[in-house]
């Protein structure tokens, strides 16, 4: 009864306060946000002025290739937080992506040493990618399990199957593809860094510049109006976990030509994906994810990397940055959602 | 006839080790060496076993004793971090690179992509034929001489766990390969089959959980006589879970001299028969001391051996000290 109270008293003192509040509460929101912008402008410009070698193309296109697989796997991520809400405990996320691509690279690998060809190989690593973004579309809208546990008991599924496919060694793997992805080169950049470039062209397109991702985001943002409005929120939910798998198998066919191989460990690129995906936001003004957020982060964070090694820090401060600049972002975006609550 | 059967396969197994073991460092100080304006660059896949961080401690600590300057890149035990860094490492241009550990497999393409770029590479403990010098343990010998000593305290017959999950590192293989040449003279030994899988993280407790489905599969004592890994640290799970399960006629055999394994070897009551014990900080050391000469125009050879020693139930208080004591003055447990 008294928690009733409570909550009932809080309401009333919010809606009193919100309308002086939320012009001085948005003001605060757009400060820090641009604070944690300069942030990162302040880092960059500190690597452009220090670390020497920081600017040349040759080590800026290292980056974006180092950037490429982390950003395929990130844009799967940002498409299932757009459609499934960036609530963090309860909106979309998938926690498989990383295991998903450490499968696809295992099935990719041992069939390209079985002696299978690029093409039945790559179309074999996309069917199982997307088959376990299914598993997840299943389990998310087909159970209405929640997104953060429905795709961690499939994390452990994908990452069970690729133990029991590989397990638990190095698959070597060559192919004319492969090749292609390690020494190609046009225009002075790498099929790498090309991969990266093209991809992020496609989804930035299809996300940001089609009906269908105007409705994406409307699915994710209000799925009750949504749903009014005749859409098929199911449908849209579904198609971002499948798609997070699609994302999964192209990631892992790039980690495959980077590596030579197919290697136990791939789940440990799960922390970097979702710090990616969500210090994405700080890149939007209403704090929503959006592909070219993410883009510009996870190139932050090969820049950070790259930059502290150029500086000669120790790596070990990378993960430290990374973990705090994440903090940061969800604290700002906590906020921020205040903010929007009380309007 | 079993009785004198063991005694000479001891006999043979140990005079064998005790041979190899003979072989004493040569001191590199008697010469002038320095690295003064020179950037080393340094790359290990991981630091979290005692083996790498000894070996990366001492690579890091002899480049700054001849006065140059250290990039120390550490990968975390990710793949994909290493070639990173690596790759980054490349346009830095220093003036060598020594690369400790990782995948060959992976990591190959990248290493002749620093000899194509011009700079020198050394390796510690990586066989590969982009190194100008690998400098390591004689893998041949640990791998020999840890076989033998396992035969000989079984007596030449019996069944053996075998963690081979890494089989893609360079050292791993060359130890598992003369585990098997030895016992090809063995015929009355057996490797069980399929073999376990060591794994990184959670070693310790995967070896441990594997060794104790074995046993409980194979519940009559004597069923199985050993336990081999290549390095150390599934031998401490492996350890924990024969002595958990009390079959203590289960010795188990590892090789690196973590200090934790070589106090269970010292242990009488322990079932941990014997390891290995290399000096990895001496390793790393060493690897500096040829890239330092190799820069000074001398001629370095391919590869460098750093005496190791064979610690078993007979030698292990004597031998077994120096070791520890190396270790807490580095201010590891």
């Amino acid at each position: 009864m008294s928690a009733t109270t409570l909550h009932t008293e809080a309401g009333a003192s919010d809606e009193t306060r919100a309308t002086g509040k939320s012009a001085g509460r948005r003001f605060a929101t757009l400060v820090v946000r641009l604070g944690a912008i300069a942030a990162f402008a302040a880092i960059m410009a500190y690597f452009v002025v220090f670390a020497p070698g920081f600017t040349s193309s040759f080590n800026l296109i290292n980056v974006v290739e180092q950037s490429a697989i982390l950003g395929v796997l990130a844009y799967g991520m940002t498409s299932v937080i757009i459609g499934g809400g960036s609530d963090v405990t309860e909106g979309g996320i998938d926690l498989s992506i990383a295991a998903n691509m450490g499968l696809c690279a295992a099935v990719y690998a041992t069939l390209l040493s079985m002696g299978y060809g690029d093409f039945l190989s790559v179309l074999a690593a996309i069917g199982v990618g997307m088959a376990v973004g299914a598993l997840n579309a299943l389990a998310v809208v087909g159970l209405g399990i929640l997104p953060l546990l429905a795709t961690l008991a499939v994390l452990n599924v994908a990452a069970g199957m690729e133990l029991t496919l590989t397990q638990n060694t190095v698959v070597g793997a060559s192919s004319p593809l492969l090749g292609f992805l390690v020494s190609g080169s046009f225009l002075g950049i790498s099929a790498l860094a090309w991969a990266l470039i093209v991809f992020s062209a496609i989804i930035i397109t299809i996300i940001h510049g089609t009906a269908f991702g105007l409705r994406l985001y409307a699915v994710g943002g209000h799925p009750e109006a949504a749903r009014a409005a005749g859409l098929s929120v199911p449908f849209y939910v579904s198609f971002t976990y499948v798609q997070s798998g699609f994302c999964a198998a192209v990631a892992s066919v790039l980690t495959v030509s980077r590596l030579s191989a197919s290697t136990p460990g791939s789940g440990e690129l799960l922390l970097s994906v979702l710090a990616a995906a969500l210090l994405g936001t700080v890149f939007s003004r209403r704090f929503v994810p959006t592909m070219g957020g993410t883009l510009l982060s996870v190139l932050f964070i090969g820049l950070l990397a790259n930059g502290f090694q150029l500086l000669n820090v120790s790596s070990y401060w990378v993960n430290g940055v990374q973990g705090a600049l994440i903090l940061l972002v969800v604290a700002i975006t906590s906020f921020a959602r205040g903010s929007e609550g009380s309007q | 006839m079993t009785g004198s059967m063991k005694g000479l396969v001891k006999a043979l197994a140990l005079g064998l080790a005790a041979a190899c073991s003979l072989a004493a460092i040569s001191s590199a100080n008697a010469e002038e060496l320095s690295l003064k304006g020179k950037r080393i660059g340094v790359s290990a896949i991981g630091t979290d076993h005692y083996w790498d961080l000894m070996a990366f401690r001492g690579i890091q600590d002899r480049v700054k004793e001849l006065g140059g300057e250290v990039i120390a890149l550490d990968a975390g035990r990710k793949d994909q971090q290493q070639i990173a860094q690596l790759q980054t490492l490349i346009a830095q241009k220093p003036d060598a690179i020594i690369e400790q550990l990782g995948n060959l497999e992976v990591l190959n393409p990248w290493l002749l992509k620093i000899r194509d770029a011009g700079i020198p590479l050394f390796t510690v403990d990586t066989a590969t034929p982009h190194a100008i010098n690998n400098t390591t343990s004689n893998n041949y010998n640990i791998g020999a001489e840890i076989a033998l000593q396992m035969v000989a305290d079984m007596g030449g017959k019996g069944n053996v766990l075998v963690f081979n999950g890494f089989y893609s590192v360079p050292v791993c293989k060359i130890r598992y390969d003369q585990l098997k040449y030895v016992l090809t003279s063995f015929p009355d030994v057996k490797i069980v089959e399929p073999e376990l899988r060591d794994v990184i993280p959670n070693t310790v407790q995967s070896a441990y959980s594997n060794v104790t489905d074995m046993l409980t599969k194979s519940p009559e004592k004597g069923s199985i006589g050993a336990v081999w890994a290549c390095w150390d640290v599934p031998q401490i799970g492996a350890t924990q879970a024969v002595e958990a399960a009390g079959r203590n006629e289960v010795k188990t055999y590892g090789i690196d001299g973590s200090p934790e394994v070589i106090k269970m070897v010292m242990d009488p009551k322990s079932s941990a028969g014997a390891v290995a014990a290399q000096q990895p900080y001496e390793i790393g050391k060493t690897s500096v001391d040829n890239a330092a000469r190799y820069l000074a125009g001398q001629k370095v050879a391919p590869f460098t051996f750093v005496p190791a020693v064979l610690i078993n139930k007979e030698n292990a208080a004597e031998k077994g000290k120096p070791f520890l004591d190396a270790a807490e003055k580095a201010g590891v447990k």
